[in-house]
Protein backbone atom coordinates (compact mmCIF):
# COMPACT_ATOMS: atom_id res chain seq x y z
CA UNK A 1 0.00 0.00 0.00
CA UNK A 2 1.32 3.44 -0.89
CA UNK A 3 1.37 6.11 1.86
CA UNK A 4 -1.33 7.95 -0.09
CA UNK A 5 -3.64 4.93 -0.08
CA UNK A 6 -2.96 4.39 3.64
CA UNK A 7 -4.00 7.96 4.32
CA UNK A 8 -7.26 7.52 2.39
CA UNK A 9 -8.07 4.33 4.31
CA UNK A 10 -7.31 6.09 7.61
CA UNK A 11 -9.54 9.06 6.80
CA UNK A 12 -12.24 6.71 5.56
CA UNK A 13 -12.14 4.73 8.81
CA UNK A 14 -12.32 7.89 10.94
CA UNK A 15 -15.29 9.17 8.91
CA UNK A 16 -17.05 5.81 9.19
CA UNK A 17 -16.60 5.61 12.96
CA UNK A 18 -17.71 9.22 13.46
CA UNK A 19 -20.77 8.57 11.30
CA UNK A 20 -21.64 5.44 13.24
CA UNK A 21 -21.28 7.26 16.57
CA UNK A 22 -23.48 10.16 15.47
CA UNK A 23 -26.02 7.82 13.88
CA UNK A 24 -26.08 5.48 16.87
CA UNK A 25 -26.33 8.40 19.26
CA UNK A 26 -29.26 9.86 17.34
CA UNK A 27 -31.09 6.55 17.30
CA UNK A 28 -30.49 6.09 21.03
CA UNK A 29 -31.66 9.63 21.73
CA UNK A 30 -34.76 9.22 19.57
CA UNK A 31 -35.60 5.93 21.22
CA UNK A 32 -35.24 7.29 24.73
CA UNK A 33 -36.43 10.81 24.00
CA UNK A 34 -38.21 12.19 27.04
CA UNK A 35 -41.84 13.30 26.87
CA UNK A 36 -42.32 16.99 26.17
CA UNK A 37 -42.53 18.86 29.47
CA UNK A 38 -45.80 20.75 28.99
CA UNK A 39 -45.36 23.06 31.95
CA UNK A 40 -41.85 24.10 30.87
CA UNK A 41 -42.96 24.83 27.31
CA UNK A 42 -44.43 28.23 26.48
CA UNK A 43 -48.19 28.41 25.83
CA UNK A 44 -49.45 28.65 22.26
CA UNK A 45 -52.79 30.27 23.10
CA UNK A 46 -54.39 31.99 26.05
CA UNK A 47 -58.20 32.15 26.13
CA UNK A 48 -61.33 31.60 28.23
CA UNK A 49 -63.03 28.21 28.63
CA UNK A 50 -66.16 29.70 27.03
CA UNK A 51 -64.26 30.86 23.96
CA UNK A 52 -62.58 27.48 23.46
CA UNK A 53 -65.87 25.57 23.82
CA UNK A 54 -67.61 27.97 21.41
CA UNK A 55 -64.84 27.56 18.82
CA UNK A 56 -65.28 23.78 18.93
CA UNK A 57 -69.08 23.76 18.89
CA UNK A 58 -69.26 26.25 16.02
CA UNK A 59 -66.60 24.73 13.80
CA UNK A 60 -64.98 21.51 15.02
CA UNK A 61 -62.88 20.99 11.87
CA UNK A 62 -61.28 24.44 12.06
CA UNK A 63 -60.68 24.07 15.79
CA UNK A 64 -59.04 20.65 15.36
CA UNK A 65 -56.82 22.07 12.62
CA UNK A 66 -55.83 24.93 14.90
CA UNK A 67 -55.22 23.01 18.12
CA UNK A 68 -54.34 19.35 17.37
CA UNK A 69 -50.94 18.13 16.14
CA UNK A 70 -50.28 15.06 13.96
CA UNK A 71 -47.83 13.54 16.43
CA UNK A 72 -50.01 14.15 19.50
CA UNK A 73 -47.90 17.03 20.83
CA UNK A 74 -50.87 19.35 20.42
CA UNK A 75 -51.16 23.01 21.41
CA UNK A 76 -50.43 24.13 24.93
CA UNK A 77 -53.22 26.38 26.22
CA UNK A 78 -53.80 28.70 29.14
CA UNK A 79 -57.49 28.63 29.93
CA UNK A 80 -59.38 30.92 32.25
CA UNK A 81 -62.74 29.86 33.63
CA UNK A 82 -65.00 29.14 36.59
CA UNK A 83 -64.41 25.92 38.54
CA UNK A 84 -67.59 23.83 38.19
CA UNK A 85 -66.40 20.50 39.57
CA UNK A 86 -63.31 18.88 41.11
CA UNK A 87 -62.86 15.11 40.94
CA UNK A 88 -60.18 12.44 40.68
CA UNK A 89 -59.47 9.93 37.91
CA UNK A 90 -58.48 6.24 38.14
CA UNK A 91 -54.81 7.27 38.11
CA UNK A 92 -55.22 9.41 41.24
CA UNK A 93 -54.94 12.61 39.22
CA UNK A 94 -57.16 15.59 40.04
CA UNK A 95 -59.60 16.69 37.37
CA UNK A 96 -60.88 20.28 37.40
CA UNK A 97 -63.84 21.19 35.20
CA UNK A 98 -63.92 24.80 34.03
CA UNK A 99 -67.40 25.67 32.82
CA UNK A 100 -69.76 28.66 32.86
CA UNK A 101 -73.42 28.01 33.72
CA UNK A 102 -74.49 29.41 30.38
CA UNK A 103 -72.26 27.05 28.35
CA UNK A 104 -73.29 23.63 27.03
CA UNK A 105 -69.86 22.13 27.62
CA UNK A 106 -66.76 22.91 29.63
CA UNK A 107 -63.04 22.26 29.72
CA UNK A 108 -61.93 19.22 31.72
CA UNK A 109 -58.36 19.68 33.01
CA UNK A 110 -56.46 16.65 34.33
CA UNK A 111 -53.56 17.43 36.65
CA UNK A 112 -50.55 15.17 37.34
CA UNK A 113 -49.07 13.45 40.40
CA UNK A 114 -46.69 16.41 40.65
CA UNK A 115 -49.27 19.20 40.25
CA UNK A 116 -52.16 17.56 42.18
CA UNK A 117 -51.26 19.39 45.37
CA UNK A 118 -52.00 22.77 43.77
CA UNK A 119 -55.65 21.78 43.39
CA UNK A 120 -56.21 21.44 47.14
CA UNK A 121 -56.56 25.21 47.59
CA UNK A 122 -59.10 25.84 44.89
CA UNK A 123 -62.87 25.72 45.30
CA UNK A 124 -65.92 25.35 43.12
CA UNK A 125 -67.08 28.76 41.93
CA UNK A 126 -63.59 30.31 41.84
CA UNK A 127 -62.20 31.80 38.65
CA UNK A 128 -58.78 30.35 37.84
CA UNK A 129 -56.35 29.91 34.97
CA UNK A 130 -54.99 26.48 34.06
CA UNK A 131 -52.19 25.59 31.66
CA UNK A 132 -52.08 22.23 29.89
CA UNK A 133 -52.03 20.37 26.58
CA UNK A 134 -55.23 19.88 24.59
CA UNK A 135 -56.17 16.26 23.71
CA UNK A 136 -59.64 16.63 22.19
CA UNK A 137 -62.36 19.20 21.64
CA UNK A 138 -65.94 19.75 22.82
CA UNK A 139 -68.84 18.36 20.83
CA UNK A 140 -72.35 17.01 21.11
CA UNK A 141 -72.25 13.24 20.89
CA UNK A 142 -75.56 11.82 19.62
CA UNK A 143 -74.80 8.35 21.04
CA UNK A 144 -73.91 9.58 24.51
CA UNK A 145 -76.78 12.07 24.11
CA UNK A 146 -74.70 14.71 25.83
CA UNK A 147 -72.05 17.35 25.27
CA UNK A 148 -68.47 16.25 25.72
CA UNK A 149 -65.98 18.60 27.33
CA UNK A 150 -62.67 19.75 25.91
CA UNK A 151 -59.95 17.49 27.36
CA UNK A 152 -56.79 19.12 28.72
CA UNK A 153 -54.03 17.09 30.40
CA UNK A 154 -50.66 17.63 32.14
CA UNK A 155 -52.33 20.60 33.80
CA UNK A 156 -51.13 23.03 36.43
CA UNK A 157 -52.44 26.23 37.93
CA UNK A 158 -51.08 29.45 36.48
CA UNK A 159 -50.04 31.73 39.30
CA UNK B 1 -122.25 7.34 42.29
CA UNK B 2 -119.89 8.45 44.97
CA UNK B 3 -118.01 5.18 44.62
CA UNK B 4 -117.61 5.67 40.87
CA UNK B 5 -116.25 9.18 41.20
CA UNK B 6 -113.90 7.97 43.93
CA UNK B 7 -112.69 5.22 41.62
CA UNK B 8 -112.25 7.64 38.75
CA UNK B 9 -110.29 10.10 40.85
CA UNK B 10 -108.12 7.28 42.24
CA UNK B 11 -107.37 6.08 38.73
CA UNK B 12 -106.66 9.65 37.67
CA UNK B 13 -104.25 10.14 40.58
CA UNK B 14 -102.45 6.87 39.85
CA UNK B 15 -102.18 7.72 36.16
CA UNK B 16 -100.91 11.19 37.01
CA UNK B 17 -98.28 9.68 39.30
CA UNK B 18 -97.07 7.38 36.55
CA UNK B 19 -97.07 10.16 34.00
CA UNK B 20 -94.88 12.33 36.21
CA UNK B 21 -92.42 9.65 37.21
CA UNK B 22 -89.26 10.74 35.40
CA UNK B 23 -87.77 8.11 33.10
CA UNK B 24 -84.72 6.40 34.56
CA UNK B 25 -81.84 8.51 33.36
CA UNK B 26 -78.63 7.37 31.75
CA UNK B 27 -75.71 6.56 33.97
CA UNK B 28 -72.74 8.75 33.11
CA UNK B 29 -69.09 8.04 33.82
CA UNK B 30 -66.12 10.30 33.31
CA UNK B 31 -64.00 8.18 35.64
CA UNK B 32 -62.62 5.64 33.20
CA UNK B 33 -59.47 3.72 32.36
CA UNK B 34 -58.70 2.18 29.00
CA UNK B 35 -55.49 0.22 28.57
CA UNK B 36 -53.89 -0.95 25.38
CA UNK B 37 -51.43 -3.83 25.70
CA UNK B 38 -49.28 -5.37 23.00
CA UNK B 39 -47.03 -8.36 23.56
CA UNK B 40 -44.32 -9.62 21.23
CA UNK B 41 -41.14 -11.55 21.91
CA UNK B 42 -39.24 -8.29 21.33
CA UNK B 43 -41.08 -6.10 23.83
CA UNK B 44 -44.28 -5.38 25.71
CA UNK B 45 -45.95 -2.05 24.99
CA UNK B 46 -48.75 -0.51 26.94
CA UNK B 47 -50.63 2.77 26.92
CA UNK B 48 -53.19 4.20 29.33
CA UNK B 49 -56.11 6.55 28.87
CA UNK B 50 -58.03 8.08 31.78
CA UNK B 51 -60.11 10.65 29.90
CA UNK B 52 -62.89 8.69 28.19
CA UNK B 53 -66.59 9.28 28.77
CA UNK B 54 -69.20 6.54 28.96
CA UNK B 55 -72.94 6.17 29.38
CA UNK B 56 -75.22 3.23 30.13
CA UNK B 57 -78.95 3.39 29.65
CA UNK B 58 -80.33 1.03 32.31
CA UNK B 59 -83.69 0.72 30.56
CA UNK B 60 -82.33 -0.42 27.18
CA UNK B 61 -78.84 -1.67 28.03
CA UNK B 62 -77.29 0.77 25.55
CA UNK B 63 -73.65 1.36 26.39
CA UNK B 64 -71.38 3.97 24.80
CA UNK B 65 -67.69 4.82 25.25
CA UNK B 66 -66.13 7.86 23.63
CA UNK B 67 -62.33 7.76 23.73
CA UNK B 68 -60.09 10.80 23.09
CA UNK B 69 -57.20 9.12 21.25
CA UNK B 70 -54.50 11.68 22.03
CA UNK B 71 -54.98 10.91 25.73
CA UNK B 72 -53.23 7.54 25.37
CA UNK B 73 -50.00 7.79 27.28
CA UNK B 74 -46.97 5.60 26.52
CA UNK B 75 -43.78 5.07 28.47
CA UNK B 76 -41.68 6.22 25.55
CA UNK B 77 -42.32 9.57 23.88
CA UNK B 78 -41.33 8.30 20.44
CA UNK B 79 -43.87 5.48 20.63
CA UNK B 80 -46.57 7.96 21.54
CA UNK B 81 -45.65 10.09 18.51
CA UNK B 82 -45.84 7.03 16.26
CA UNK B 83 -49.17 5.98 17.78
CA UNK B 84 -50.66 9.41 17.01
CA UNK B 85 -49.11 9.64 13.56
CA UNK B 86 -50.78 9.10 10.20
CA UNK B 87 -49.50 5.54 9.74
CA UNK B 88 -50.90 4.35 13.02
CA UNK B 89 -54.02 6.02 14.44
CA UNK B 90 -53.96 9.40 12.71
CA UNK B 91 -55.43 11.05 15.79
CA UNK B 92 -55.57 14.50 14.27
CA UNK B 93 -58.02 13.28 11.62
CA UNK B 94 -59.73 10.83 14.00
CA UNK B 95 -59.52 12.37 17.48
CA UNK B 96 -62.02 9.95 19.02
CA UNK B 97 -62.72 6.24 18.97
CA UNK B 98 -66.14 4.96 19.92
CA UNK B 99 -67.71 1.82 21.27
CA UNK B 100 -71.46 1.69 20.80
CA UNK B 101 -73.20 -1.41 22.00
CA UNK B 102 -75.95 -3.05 23.93
CA UNK B 103 -75.82 -5.14 27.07
CA UNK B 104 -78.00 -7.90 25.68
CA UNK B 105 -78.75 -9.42 29.08
CA UNK B 106 -79.51 -6.12 30.87
CA UNK B 107 -82.71 -7.70 32.25
CA UNK B 108 -80.57 -10.07 34.33
CA UNK B 109 -78.57 -7.21 35.87
CA UNK B 110 -80.13 -5.53 38.89
CA UNK B 111 -78.41 -2.16 39.21
CA UNK B 112 -80.14 -1.58 42.52
CA UNK B 113 -78.85 -4.73 44.18
CA UNK B 114 -75.22 -5.18 45.25
CA UNK B 115 -73.45 -7.93 43.40
CA UNK B 116 -71.31 -8.89 40.44
CA UNK B 117 -73.04 -9.65 37.19
CA UNK B 118 -71.79 -10.89 33.85
CA UNK B 119 -72.68 -8.63 30.96
CA UNK B 120 -72.80 -9.65 27.31
CA UNK B 121 -72.09 -6.74 25.03
CA UNK B 122 -72.79 -6.64 21.32
CA UNK B 123 -72.23 -3.67 19.11
CA UNK B 124 -69.76 -1.72 17.05
CA UNK B 125 -66.29 -0.38 17.63
CA UNK B 126 -65.06 2.54 15.54
CA UNK B 127 -61.33 3.21 15.40
CA UNK B 128 -59.64 5.47 12.83
CA UNK B 129 -62.96 5.86 11.04
CA UNK B 130 -63.41 2.10 10.53
CA UNK B 131 -66.41 0.42 12.17
CA UNK B 132 -66.39 -3.29 13.00
CA UNK B 133 -68.85 -5.44 14.92
CA UNK B 134 -67.82 -6.67 18.37
CA UNK B 135 -69.24 -9.23 20.74
CA UNK B 136 -67.56 -9.25 24.14
CA UNK B 137 -68.13 -10.12 27.75
CA UNK B 138 -67.71 -7.89 30.76
CA UNK B 139 -68.62 -7.66 34.41
CA UNK B 140 -70.87 -5.17 36.16
CA UNK B 141 -70.26 -4.69 39.87
CA UNK B 142 -72.90 -2.89 41.91
CA UNK B 143 -71.92 -1.62 45.34
CA UNK B 144 -74.17 0.95 46.98
CA UNK B 145 -74.67 3.79 44.51
CA UNK B 146 -71.51 2.91 42.61
CA UNK B 147 -71.61 0.81 39.47
CA UNK B 148 -68.37 -0.42 37.99
CA UNK B 149 -67.94 -1.98 34.59
CA UNK B 150 -64.93 -3.98 33.48
CA UNK B 151 -64.04 -5.81 30.30
CA UNK B 152 -60.97 -7.25 28.63
CA UNK B 153 -61.02 -8.07 24.95
CA UNK B 154 -58.73 -8.37 21.94
CA UNK B 155 -58.78 -6.43 18.71
CA UNK B 156 -56.96 -7.17 15.48
CA UNK B 157 -55.21 -3.98 14.34
CA UNK B 158 -55.47 -4.87 10.64
CA UNK B 159 -59.29 -4.84 10.99
CA UNK B 160 -59.05 -1.08 11.48
CA UNK B 161 -56.64 -0.46 8.64
CA UNK B 162 -53.54 -0.45 10.85
CA UNK B 163 -50.91 -2.52 9.09
CA UNK B 164 -47.16 -2.67 9.51
CA UNK B 165 -45.25 -4.64 6.95
CA UNK B 166 -41.67 -3.65 7.61
CA UNK B 167 -39.26 -2.26 10.16
CA UNK B 168 -39.50 -1.99 13.91
CA UNK B 169 -43.27 -1.50 14.17
CA UNK B 170 -43.85 -4.76 12.26
CA UNK B 171 -41.65 -6.76 14.63
CA UNK B 172 -42.38 -4.92 17.90
CA UNK B 173 -46.15 -4.39 17.75
CA UNK B 174 -48.46 -7.38 18.09
CA UNK B 175 -51.04 -8.00 15.36
CA UNK B 176 -53.66 -8.51 18.06
CA UNK B 177 -53.71 -6.17 21.05
CA UNK B 178 -55.50 -6.51 24.36
CA UNK B 179 -57.86 -3.74 25.46
CA UNK B 180 -58.88 -3.38 29.11
CA UNK B 181 -61.86 -1.16 29.87
CA UNK B 182 -62.91 0.05 33.29
CA UNK B 183 -65.53 2.68 34.18
CA UNK B 184 -67.22 3.85 37.35
CA UNK B 185 -70.76 5.24 37.23
CA UNK B 186 -72.71 6.92 40.00
CA UNK B 187 -76.41 6.25 40.24
CA UNK B 188 -78.63 9.02 41.64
Amino acid sequence: MTPKKKKIVKIGAILLITGLLIGGGTVLYMFNMPHRNVQNTSSDFSLTASKLVTEYLENPATANEKYLADDGDSKILEIKGTVAKISEDFNGQKVVLLQENSDKAGVSCTFTQETNKNVSNIQVGETITIKGVIRSGASFDPDLEMYENVVIEKSNLVK
Amino acid sequence: MKKVSFLISTVAIVLALFAFTPPVGKLVSSKTHIKFFSHTSVEDIQANNYASVSTIDPSTGDVVFSVPMQSFEFGKALMQKHFNGEDFLDTKQFPKAKLKGKITNIAEINLEKDGTYQANVEGELTIKGVTKPIKEKGTVTVKGNKIEVQSIFNIVLADYGINFVKGKPASNIAKTVEITVQAEYQSE
